[in-house]
């Protein structure tokens, strides 16, 4: 667990990345490459692991189905006013604290990819003191408005929590040069508009050896959302991890078309549980409860079948059917972008978070350890660490134009 | 295809086809009285939000699917009000009462759950099958082992049909979807038959949203209903705006997303998208009159005010 090698340098600030101010990605969510030199990463080796090691037990600590704390802005009543998604916090007066907002195109409400980015914004309340906002924004054209709303209204750094943000962002970038945008999964790179692209795919493929040595069948699924390429990158990479365990297992996939349709990914759930599946992963936001719900009804049926979570630590969301999860620390790596804003170094480059700051990782399900063979533990320890060092290549989509992967 | 396979994709058929199929057959009534209600949209997302509610608060799926019918009623309330009551423009109110709908249920999801969400684990409305009739070979378990609420909408098609065609009452709703001003003349009290006309068909959408948390998914999640109160609407004009044909265009359009899952699990690598678009296309084909005759209520979408 060598952490000095990967050292940040903020001063080596844009140097390793090919991409040019105005370069257009793939229009891609949450893709990764490897094989670009690290030159910047989050945090700072052992004391960067401490402090999110800290900060992920605040998380972990609030125990699921509660409500977290709500945001400034009464969200609820706000939603009631407008009738509409909407809800633009009103930033107080205090000039001391930063402003720092957040756009998801989803609910909140999903336990997984826009949860985890609703998480970092309120621990980027709670321990940087900052004013924060959120807003839900559907097409384009409220993407444009959003931006403009908080670049007038005085906030510093925005999350744009999805690629599709990422052509919104660089004409906000132009426009308002004092406004800091961050997209994650973002492919395109100016002065004041950074990608943070999640490496989810390491975690992908260690779900991958999981589910291969758990499968009785020999069969296993992957039921997705849209079919973009980082979605897809995580199943090429989910079907490497497994067929390093068992070259012979049977991988089935299926897309729905739609991140929130509980009742379409139910069916392609029960259709590949019916084809003899019995560990599924999903690549898909709330309409993830549904894949657990099938494999809660096929248990129910007397059958031992598997779910993985995906995104966020979803051990918790359906502890009784998950075997662990493919996890973005993605509340962690908002921390952590927010305090390297506040140092001045995020701008001009991509920010890669992967297995090596602990931001991507795969966690067991502890309600589940008990029949997990250990060796399947520590096979998936080991090769984490073959990750976390550059040694064992998982698949990856290219992210930002010009960079090698596969699609 | 094994036998075993064509029961499974007839089953699916049937399984996402009975919430369109519902809440089709609600916007068959009101369209026919007049109103297009675009809100339906709203009407499916608070049913599922209202049965995931119920559900939990009484422990019973059944109270469930009552409190889906009442939420769905509420968000088609509203909509009557200013589209009927005000005579605002129907299209436009009913795009405002279904991002409404999505914002409150989405609002009311998180105050009440966690505002990163909770997997909800509802109780169901199971499957319940009908003696004899399940047993018709091909379609008698796809069709005939399914929760209450596919049977209720079996036995609404013909209903409503009967009810539309063969009765004053539903020669009345005919006639204010046809020309307001001879109903009126008729003594047909206009407003109000399309006011009831329109909350009949929310408090259907929300049964259909509360089958889809309850029946189908097990779960109630923000944007669950994902476009279903539009594809009900496409639903209606490739029914014809009749009752029993708009039962079967359900059927077919269920039978259409099935069939994407069913051939993406077999490993074909085709475009999935194509057997979405299937029947749109077949939709278009209605509306331009190549299946058949598809006419309009005359009426549809006119605001009317009584002079």
């Amino acid at each position: 667990m060598a952490g000095g090698g990967e050292r940040s340098r903020p001063t080596a600030f844009g140097g390793g990345v090919p991409g040019v101010p105005g370069n257009r990605g793939p229009n891609i969510r949450g893709a990764v490459n490897h094989r670009q030199p690290e030159v910047y990463s989050l945090g700072d080796g052992l004391a960067a692991r401490v402090r999110y090691a800290v900060a992920r037990r605040a998380v972990t600590d609030n125990p699921p189905g509660k409500a977290p704390p709500m945001l400034r802005t009464p969200r609820p009543l706000l939603l009631l006013a407008t009738g509409l998604f909407l809800a633009c916090g009103a930033p107080t007066d205090d000039e001391g604290s930063i402003r720092v907002a957040l756009l998801t195109s989803g609910p909140v409400s999903d336990a997984g990819w826009y949860a985890g980015a609703y998480e970092g914004l309120q621990r980027i309340e709670q321990e940087l003191g900052a004013t924060v906002s959120h807003q839900q924004t559907a097409t384009p054209a409220e993407f444009d408005e959003a931006f403009l709303a908080y670049a007038s209204a005085g906030y510093d750094l925005v999350f744009a929590h999805g690629n599709e943000y990422q052509d919104a962002a660089i004409r906000a970038g132009e426009q308002f040069p004092e406004l800091t945008i961050v997209v994650s999964g973002g492919g395109r790179i100016a002065e004041n508009v950074a990608p943070l692209i999640f490496r989810l795919e390491e975690g992908s493929y260690l779900a991958g050896m999981a589910a291969a040595a758990m499968t009785r069948s020999g069969i296993i699924g992957m039921v997705g959302g849209v079919a973009i390429p980082p979605a897809r990158g995580t199943f090429r990479a989910f079907e490497a991890g497994a067929r390093s365990v068992r070259p012979d297992v049977e991988v089935l996939e299926v897309f729905t078309g739609d991140w929130n349709d509980v009742a379409a990914a139910k069916e392609a759930a029960v259709a590949q549980l019916s084809r003899g599946a019995d560990v599924l992963i999903h690549n898909l936001d709330a309409a993830s409860f549904a894949v657990f719900q099938a494999v809660r009804e096929a248990r129910a049926e007397g059958r031992t079948v598997w779910a993985l979570g995906m995104n966020s630590n979803q051990n918790d969301v359906a502890p009784d059917v998950i075997l662990g999860s493919a996890v973005i620390r993605i509340a962690d790596a908002f921390v952590e972008t927010a305090r390297m804003w506040q140092n001045g170094e995020v701008g001009g480059a991509a920010i890669y978070a992967s297995t090596r700051q602990e931001v991507i990782d795969f966690v067991f399900n502890p309600a589940a350890l008990d029949e997990v063979p250990p060796e399947l533990v520590e096979r998936v320890a080991e090769a984490r660490v073959l990750i976390r060092e550059g040694s064992l290549d998982v698949p990856r989509v290219p992210f930002i134009e010009g960079e090698a992967g596969v699609q | 295809m094994t036998a075993a396979e064509l029961d499974f994709f007839l089953q699916a058929s049937v399984r996402l086809g009975i919430p369109l199929a519902l809440a089709a057959l609600g916007e068959t009534i009101s369209e026919r009285s007049g109103v297009i209600n675009i809100g339906l949209e709203g009407s499916i997302i608070a049913g599922a939000l209202g049965g995931a509610l119920g559900a939990l608060a009484f422990d019973s799926a059944a109270v469930g699917v009552l409190g889906g019918a009442a939420a769905g009623l509420a968000i088609a309330a509203v909509f009557a009000v200013f589209a009927i009551g005000v005579g605002a423009d129907q299209i436009i109110t009913g795009t405002a009462v279904t991002i409404g709908g999505l914002g409150i249920t989405g609002a009311v999801y998180q105050a009440r759950f966690g505002a990163t969400g909770t997997e909800l684990s509802l109780p169901t409305l199971g499957a319940v099958g009908i003696p004899g009739l399940e047993r018709i070979p091909v379609v008698g378990s796809a069709l005939f082992d399914q929760a209450p609420t596919a049977y209720l909408a079996y036995l609404l098609a013909p209903a409503l049909w009967y009810w539309l065609q063969k009765t004053p009452a539903g020669l009345e709703l005919r006639a204010v979807g046809e020309s307001p001003d001879a109903a009126k003349a008729a003594g047909v009290r206009v407003l109000r038959v399309r006011f009831l006309a329109t909350l009949f068909g929310g408090a259907l959408a929300g049964v259909a949203g509360a089958h889809l948390a309850l029946a189908h998914a097990g779960t109630f999640a923000e944007n669950m209903s994902a476009g279903k109160g539009f594809i009900a609407i496409s639903v209606v004009v490739l029914g014809r705006w009749n009752p029993v044909l708009v039962l079967f265009a359900a059927l077919f359009f269920g039978a259409a997303s099935a069939l994407q899952f069913f051939l993406q699990a077999l490993g074909l690598d085709l475009p999935y998208q194509i057997f979405l678009a299937l029947p749109y296309l077949l939709t278009l084909a209605a509306l331009a009159g190549w299946v058949g005759r598809a006419r309009a209520p005359a009426a549809l979408a006119l605001p009317w005010e009584s002079e």
